[in-house]
């Protein structure tokens, strides 16, 4: 038997040309106890590359919250990458 | 004693702005004083002529930071009552997009108070228009919302 590397499970929304990139509007993960919002943008990156365009014209939110990038995440949180915003 | 937040009006919806209801809503006679914003769709976008927009949102989050919103207008501004109303999905040119009423028992606070509410939700509220052209469509440039640098400096 291999040894598991222990997972969380964390909810990932995506909006406006992200969302449109990716093809997901919502969708949980399993990503490691010690992942960060980096690291779970990275997961992101390597399944869409085209997103690595975009990581410095992005801010991440955990729990409805603007956030850190170097923030641990976990279990049960909900995360979102968000493009820049132009309500009004 | 200032009015309990609940009763701002902070909402998204997805039908045409009732802003005579919530002028009714935001005035009472403690009240000197109304200043509304009124956001619509311009007919071009860049010297392009646009078709319509659509509008897309973190919903939940939305309201939470416009909710915030209203409550640094209590705090900072001597206002009354908010109401801070965006509205979602397809909207033709001339239609209002958000509407933005702030009483208070004098003008200057007033008007304070609702230039601050536009110019905040334009750079804070998790809100995305896309504009729709005879021959194309794009997101609109927008603001990237300030967030931390580093998890270990919140507080």
């Amino acid at each position: 038997m291999t040894s598991v590397l222990p997972t969380i499970r964390v909810n990932v929304l995506f909006f406006g040309r992200i969302r449109e990139l990716a093809g997901v509007r919502e969708e949980p993960q399993e990503i490691p106890v010690d992942a960060t919002l980096a690291d779970l943008f990275a997961s992101y990156t390597r399944r869409f590359p085209k997103l690595a365009e975009f990581r410095g014209s992005l801010v991440a939110s955990r729990n409805q919250e603007f956030a850190a990038w170097d923030t641990q995440l976990k279990p049960g949180d909900e995360i979102a990458f968000l493009p820049p915003v132009s309500g009004g | 004693m200032p009015d309990n937040p609940i009763n701002d009006r902070l909402e998204l919806v997805k039908s045409p702005i009732d802003f005579d209801g919530l002028v009714r809503f935001v005035r009472a006679e403690k009240d000197g004083a109304i200043v509304t914003f009124d956001g619509f769709v311009r007919n071009e976008s860049h010297g392009r002529a646009s078709e319509y927009l659509e509008y897309e949102a973190y919903e939940a989050m939305a309201v939470a930071k416009m909710r915030e919103i209203a409550e640094y207008l209590h705090d900072k501004f001597a206002v009354h009552r908010v109401a801070i109303v965006h509205r979602l999905g397809r909207l033709e040119i001339s239609e209002t997009s958000v509407f933005i009423a702030v009483s208070a028992p004098h003008r200057a606070a007033a008007f304070d108070a609702c230039r601050y509410a536009i110019d905040t939700l334009k750079k804070t509220v998790p809100i995305w228009k896309k504009e729709y052209f005879a021959d194309g469509a794009v997101w609109a440039d927008g603001e990237l919302p300030p967030a931390p640098r580093s998890s270990k400096s919140a507080s």
